[in-house]
């Protein structure tokens, strides 16, 4: 990536973001990412990505979660093997109380080390080539290109009616 | 909420961040000695005795356990907006789902101090964790006590991690428009979070799962709250329709938590055009069903006292509205059933001092609907013999006045620090109506 341009095309209109994506595809300038205030089902759509996998991070830590709280509970009975009242030692009933924290508890520790892994945050690198704007009212669309094409690139945005950011 | 651009949501909601007044600092200060009076009685109560407290015997649990309930509750409307109306796309949830959010963390803080202090030898704690100690004791986890331990520290971690991942976003744009010390805070605290469409693809889908998450569990934190007593079978307390009655009322103060919060923060940051009153008259709606529904739990808990023809339960319910305590009974019957009615007619519901103080009266009985349960159950028992009455000392009053100022006190230090509406959700409500949808 050495030697490229990066310049961001800041628009404050959803539709102009979805528009210039796709004009984008017909260029020789390389997509690079969008910034937005929010997330936007258009943008998203229009560049067409896949599901995260986030969810299957979440279902493994529910998965694990069920059975560590099963296996705590059923571990800590039979610490103390002692009939109380006729009770089985082993109360799967009660115990499922225990299961069913459990399994929340981790699913939303494995959504959480989903999400980090993921998004990989925190990581202060998608700062360089950043406008603060973009926690604003504006979507930035990021691209890269030769520093020869760097007026074209520049043209491009602002002929679809933004305004350009130029990163050195 | 048509005036609205995503320039002078930012605005309204950084003004807030300004630089606190002098009368910001002297309520805090305020608040904060009441904290230090709570603070105070609890460490007497540790040096004398838990008898320092009013409890006795029957009469066992006391106001401890009656906030420890109350705040749980208040913590659950919380969840219910964030989650639960997240996931029904309830788009009126979204300029006050921030606050109510962090106002479940706090209630659920000041709900986890209460067990504590309840123990009296609080440095025995260590006993309902599962580790193995010097005599060999483990938990034991068919005691609902013990169900109450995990469900209460999950639902803070829950609702912790929850409240952050939410708040993300808006530390970035916090930190966008910050200079100085307060930049290189929120630089920390937003993770390096640019907003890239690769980051929101994995956020939307990880905070739909949040919510789908968190639904199941308010339910059953309260659930098991419940259990605490239903597993019992003290008379007034060994009923099933504890669960779905303590969760409905848990919401129910919940809510009227919200507008108790909402409408001087609505006043003081200016934030009528964001939290605009139909936001307000939607919770008053929701207050007038949570109320029907605890009503309807009152009227069921006698019915089934008369229909059972067990003469301990008839003089327990003869006794809740007749008995030592009645004065609580009608409070929590005109509190939180007949009162939340006035929110059927439409002028009173879009009246803001008028939603101000039934959301006042509404707190006030759910917190007198605790006492009612909880110590009713125990006062009044199988045996007259072993009836007995109660009343709180001076120290379980100072440690309630330090619980309450304890929550304002945080609530304050947040909402002058931190972004109290969420910026991101109300764009979304203007993009699309919804949040976050995934």
């Amino acid at each position: 990536m050495q030697g490229k341009k990066y310049i961001m095309g800041l628009f404050k209109d959803e539709d102009q973001v979805v528009s210039t994506l796709s004009a984008l595809k017909e260029t020789a300038y390389k997509f690079q990412r969008v910034h937005s205030p929010i997330p936007s089902h258009k943008i998203m759509a229009a560049l067409d990505l896949k599901k995260s996998k986030v969810g299957w991070f979440t279902l493994a830590g529910g998965i694990l979660g069920l059975i560590s709280g099963f296996a705590l509970a059923i571990f800590c009975s039979i610490q103390w093997n002692l009939i109380v009242s006729g009770k089985p030692i082993i109360s799967l009933i009660p115990f499922f109380i225990v299961g069913f924290e459990f399994t929340i508890l981790f699913a939303v520790f494995g959504n959480i080390i989903g999400l980090l892994t993921q998004t990989r945050l925190p990581s202060y690198k998608g700062m360089e080539y950043y406008d603060p704007r973009c926690s604003g009212e504006h979507f930035g669309v990021l691209a890269a290109c030769e520093p020869t094409q760097q007026d074209g690139l520049k043209d491009f945005f602002k002929q679809n009616g933004a305004e350009v950011q130029i990163f050195d | 909420m048509s005036q609205l651009t995503y320039a002078s949501i930012d605005q309204t909601v950084l003004n807030t961040l300004s630089t606190p007044k002098r009368y910001y600092w002297a309520i805090v200060a305020v608040l904060f000695l009441g904290v230090l009076v709570g603070a105070a009685c609890w460490t007497y109560q540790i040096f004398v005795g838990i008898g320092a407290g009013g409890q006795n015997n029957p009469v066992g649990w006391g106001t401890y356990l009656i906030n420890f309930v109350f705040w749980v509750g208040i913590a659950h409307s919380g969840t219910l907006i964030s989650a639960i109306l997240h996931l029904f796309r309830a788009g009126w949830r979204n300029p006050i789902a921030r606050a109510a959010e962090t106002m479940t963390v706090f209630a659920v803080c000041i709900a986890g101090l209460f067990p504590f202090i309840h123990l009296g030898r609080v440095w025995q704690v260590y006993y309902m964790l599962p580790i193995p100690s010097q005599r060999l004791l483990w938990p034991n986890f068919l005691s609902p006590l013990m169900f109450d331990v995990i469900a209460i520290s999950t639902y803070l971690a829950v609702s912790s991690l929850f409240w952050y991942t939410g708040l993300l976003p808006d530390l970035a744009a916090v930190r966008d428009r910050s200079r100085g010390t307060r930049k290189k805070i929120f630089n920390i605290l937003a993770l390096g979070w640019t907003g890239a469409h690769e980051q929101w693809r994995h956020y939307t889908r990880g905070y739909l799962f949040f919510a789908a998450l968190a639904t199941p569990l308010v339910i059953s934190v309260h659930s098991v709250v419940s259990w605490d007593f239903a597993l019992g079978i003290a008379p007034g307390w060994h009923t099933t329709i504890f669960a779905p009655y303590f969760v409905a009322g848990a919401i129910h103060s919940g809510l009227a938590m919200v507008l108790t919060l909402m409408i001087p923060l609505r006043k003081i940051f200016n934030y009528q055009r964001i939290i605009t009153k139909e936001v307000l008259e939607n919770v008053a709606k929701t207050i007038v069903f949570t109320g029907l529904i605890v009503g309807f739990a009152y009227a069921t808990e006698f019915f089934i006292a008369w229909y059972s023809q067990n003469s301990v339960e008839i003089e327990q319910f003869r006794w809740r509205a007749f008995g030592d305590y009645r004065w609580g009974f009608y409070f929590m019957v005109f509190c939180n059933t007949l009162t939340p009615l006035l929110f059927l007619f439409k002028k009173i519901r879009t009246t803001i001092a008028a939603l101000f103080i039934i959301s006042l009266i509404v707190n006030f009985g759910m917190w007198w609907e605790r006492f009612v349960i909880i110590v009713g159950g125990v006062a009044h028992g199988f045996s007259p013999h072993a009836w007995g009455l109660y009343a709180p000392t001076m120290i379980e009053y100072g440690i309630m006045l330090g619980s309450f100022c304890l929550f304002f006190f945080f609530f304050l230090l947040f909402a002058k620090h931190l972004p109290s509406v969420s910026m991101t959700e109300m764009k979304e409500t203007l993009e699309h109506g919804g949040s976050h949808a995934g």
